[in-house]
């Protein structure tokens, strides 16, 4: 049991978290669904959690707390952004009655 | 990594949990709907909790499915619900400008993963298991050459509510001004 190899290194963990990050920076990228974009913002923030927690394992005493405090605060802001974001699709929805990214381009213009 | 641990019992929770979290994940990118891509996202987010309690922060586990899984992802759920239409299905997901400026993000990740990869990192030996206990204490310290984040909690706090109260303003359809113009405004709409 003891030669057995390790799957869960904290480098492991660091690629889980940037393939999700990316995966999640794809999706607010390239879907034209605001929904989804914003559901790609959250994936993103989601991989930075566990990017933190995964380094925070690889520090001794008060630093591996500290590495555990910072996501705490991160899902706090995460959640007032989701609660604005929403509030945000809502009145864009209401505007051009459609949940379409490319309609939202008066900024182009 | 962790001595406590069964080797092949974390070996197999740490994958089924990684793949799980990474399908869940794709699955958001390439949903038609976005209720799935919400109920995808949810599973996303509960592995990664699981994970979170492999890596020794139980706390954080917790606070990940109450805030992220139930709360956040609720209110997604809630608003999709609110402002569903049918139509809105016959969207096409990508156009293909877009499909092809995926390359550049998934470029990112290739270089970051690689990076990630040959970092030297150990687990170390001295980590603090992430309880609720010594969280709490580290956050509100008050002895010692160490200071706790009692502004900073505080500041978190009023960011929350200060977010509860834009939302309201920005969604609410007409706080102070007289019901005339907007409803003529609505009217076609169809709310």
């Amino acid at each position: 049991m003891a030669t057995e190899t390790i799957l869960m290194t904290p480098a492991a963990v660091q690629v889980l978290a940037a393939m999700l990050f990316g995966i999640g920076l794809t999706t607010a990228v390239i879907r034209r669904n605001i929904f989804v974009v914003l559901m790609g913002v959250e994936l993103m923030l989601n991989a930075v959690n566990l990017s933190f927690i995964g380094f925070s394992r690889t520090l001794a005493g008060d630093a591996s707390l500290l590495g555990q405090l910072a996501p705490l605060f991160t899902i706090a802001i995460a959640a007032a952004e989701a609660c604005v974001g929403l509030a945000m699709v809502i009145l864009l929805v209401r505007g051009k009655d459609t949940i379409d990214a490319d309609a939202f381009s008066a900024m182009k213009e | 990594m962790f001595p406590e641990l069964n080797t092949t019992l974390a070996n197999v929770y740490f994958a089924g949990l990684a793949i799980s979290a990474l399908c869940c994940a794709v699955g958001v990118l390439a949903s038609r709907h976005p209720l799935n891509a919400a109920v995808l996202l949810i599973g996303a987010m509960l592995a990664l909790s699981g994970i979170y309690a492999l890596l020794d922060a139980p706390f954080m586990a917790v606070v990940q499915v109450l805030v992220y899984a139930g709360a956040v992802m609720m209110l997604v759920i809630f608003v999709i619900m609110v402002l569903n239409r049918a139509r809105e299905d016959k969207l096409p997901r990508f156009d293909a400008w877009s499909v092809a400026t995926a390359a550049a993000p998934l470029a990112l990740t290739a270089l970051l993963a690689l990076t990630m990869a040959k970092l030297p990192l150990a687990p170390a030996a001295g980590a603090v298991r992430g309880e609720p206990e010594p969280i709490a204490a580290r956050m509100f310290a008050m002895s010692g050459e160490v200071g706790g984040w009692w502004l900073l909690f505080v500041a978190v706090g009023v960011t929350l509510l200060v977010a509860v109260v834009g939302a309201v303003l920005l969604a609410k359809r007409n706080l102070d001004t007289p019901a005339e113009e907007p409803v003529k405004e609505e009217a076609g709409h169809g709310h």
